[in-house]
């Protein structure tokens, strides 16, 4: 048995069967593990050490008398803090909602405690999913397990860095413009943003409707999948919720990429946003072991980065303006810096920025599913860089934006961001796959075939 | 700061965030700016916004 701060949720599972651990050894040593490290690393804006302790003893009960749950039974999990966990604080990060106590479980919560899995706490994020790192705020922002120097990615900061750093084995990020993506390229592990409306929004801070998604931040890619059963389907009380019965996203792990067509979108790192150089080799690696897999492999071109990043930030800053208007009018001294100028654009927007951007989205989507009438599965870029340094914000802020995430937030598509490599300086490199509309099970098939292929999984930061 | 900017702020209530942020209003609307010239908008008048008005669905 591997040490239990490393174990999957699948081999968390095997071990309670075999009567090996128990969700109460788990816990215990997982607190202990969150005691030494998080004062480094800022993952928790609060840890639950209680309320993940009372749910680790009914579910060591429960697996004793032979009442399983599921796969996800006694199996912990963190939580991004714009989403609701009843009687715990959700701040979004923010001076703004720090006295705010949730009333009630967002869906995908009940989902989990549905489930079996043990809520650990409410993580770090940007501010209100945008504004961040930022060191103007009432916690500090999240720090990289690779290299606590570095930038951890957001929004979902906290989800990335406690994954990465064995805290918990599983985390929910959200993701409006690449926030679960980024901090799993950025810390080396697996974020899924799944279709548009397959997973419930429903108690989630929102940042902006028609683009928001919540996904599943983990260390394997089996393991992402089985979160992804646990917390999708439709929910009526979520108007973008769609009414799929797509299940199973696991069914496919096994089969390999043989004969899947896989388009390489190249120009996104070539000729939009040229990438780093270790970058740039790593996704032309994972285009050779993809093929030496038994895929065929072909380049292809879709709308240019900057005509997707224009659109998602119109859509995104105008709608974030009918939220947090009333905010920014009266208490802008209470937003952090970064949010209170990543916000403030909404104000200058026009309805008819509004809705030109909604209407060229149409076009672009319709581009996209073009290209996934010839193909199952897109590669391309996530960041093109490694994280940055924490203590250069203009450096952050330079590469914060040079990414190839924003598409699939316009267009819907399931798009997942894993592990392709390490950098000299040691910090972890990625690549994104992303896949045809509630065909998330094929996205997560040729990340656990390249998974699988490269072992990149297995490397773990220096951390302890 | 131009006078535009300050009147568009003041027409969206930011007569706080004027008077304390002055930069982070100024540098919002250079943002907002660059941002919406960056969209393509169709040509062609039929070509409707996404997500399309769905009568009966979702709600």
């Amino acid at each position: 048995m591997s040490a239990t701060h490393w174990m999957s949720a699948s081999q968390i599972a095997q071990a309670y069967a075999a009567k090996e651990l128990s969700p109460v050894e788990l816990v215990t040593a997982l607190l202990e593990r969150i005691g030494k490290l998080d004062p480094k690393l800022n993952a928790f804006i609060r840890l639950d050490a209680e309320g993940a302790m009372r749910a680790a003893e009914q579910a060591t009960a429960e697996i004793a008398a032979g009442q399983s749950r599921g796969p996800l039974h006694g199996v912990p999990v963190g939580i991004k803090d714009i989403i609701d966990v009843a009687g715990l604080p959700t701040t979004g990060h923010s001076k703004i909602l720090v006295d705010n106590i949730a009333k009630a479980d967002a869906v995908v919560i009940q989902k989990l405690r549905a489930a079996g899995a043990i809520v650990m706490g409410k993580l770090s994020t940007h501010e209100f999913a945008i504004g961040g790192p930022s060191f103007d705020l009432p916690f500090p922002p999240a720090r990289n397990p690779w290299n606590p120097d570095h930038h951890p990615g957001g929004s979902s900061s906290g989800s990335g860095a406690g994954v990465a750093a064995g805290l918990f084995p599983l985390a929910l990020g959200t993701d409006t413009g690449g926030s679960v993506r980024n901090p799993a390229s950025a810390c080396g592990i697996v974020g899924l943003k799944p279709t548009y409306g397959l997973v419930s929004r429903r108690g989630v801070f929102p940042l902006s409707f028609t683009l928001d998604h919540v996904g599943p931040l983990t260390r394997t890619v089996a393991d992402n999948a089985l979160l992804l059963d646990a917390i999708a389907g439709h929910d009526p009380g979520d108007p973008g919720s769609a009414a799929t019965q797509a299940r199973g996203f696991g069914r496919l792990l096994d089969r390999g990429v043989r004969d899947l067509r896989i388009g390489f979108v190249r120009h996104f790192h070539e000729r939009d946003l040229p990438a780093h150089p270790e970058v740039a080799a790593a996704l032309e690696n994972v285009a050779r072991v993809l093929q030496a897999e038994g895929a065929q492999v072909h380049t292809v071109t879709l709308p240019t980065l900057t005509e997707f990043a224009g659109i998602n930030r119109v859509i995104l800053c105008s709608e974030a303006w009918s939220i947090h208007a009333p905010w920014l009018r009266e208490r802008p001294g209470d937003y952090g810096q970064l949010a209170r100028r990543r916000l403030l654009p909404g104000a200058f927007m026009t309805a008819g920025d509004y809705v030109g951007a909604q209407r060229r989205r149409g076009e672009l989507i319709a581009e996209v599913e073009d290209r996934l009438r010839d193909y199952d599965v897109l590669l391309c870029a996530s960041s093109m860089d490694p994280s940055s340094r924490m203590d250069e914000p203009d450096e952050t802020a330079r590469t914060y934006s040079r990414q190839a995430r924003t598409p699939f937030n316009v267009t819907g598509h399931p798009a997942l961001a894993m592990m392709s490599g390490l950098t000299q300086a040691g910090l972890p490199v990625s690549v994104q796959f992303a896949g045809r509309y509630f065909d998330d099970a094929t996205v997560l098939r040729v990340a656990a075939a390249y998974e699988r292929a490269t072992g990149w999984h297995k490397k773990k930061p220096p951390i302890g | 700061m131009d006078p535009v900017v300050i009147a568009l702020a003041k027409a969206a209530g930011l007569d706080k965030a004027l008077a304390e942020f002055p930069d982070d209003v100024a540098a919002a609307a250079a943002q907002a700016l660059n941002n919406a010239g960056a969209v393509r908008v169709p040509t062609d008048p039929v070509v409707e916004p996404w997500p399309p008005m769905r009568a009966g669905i979702g709600l």
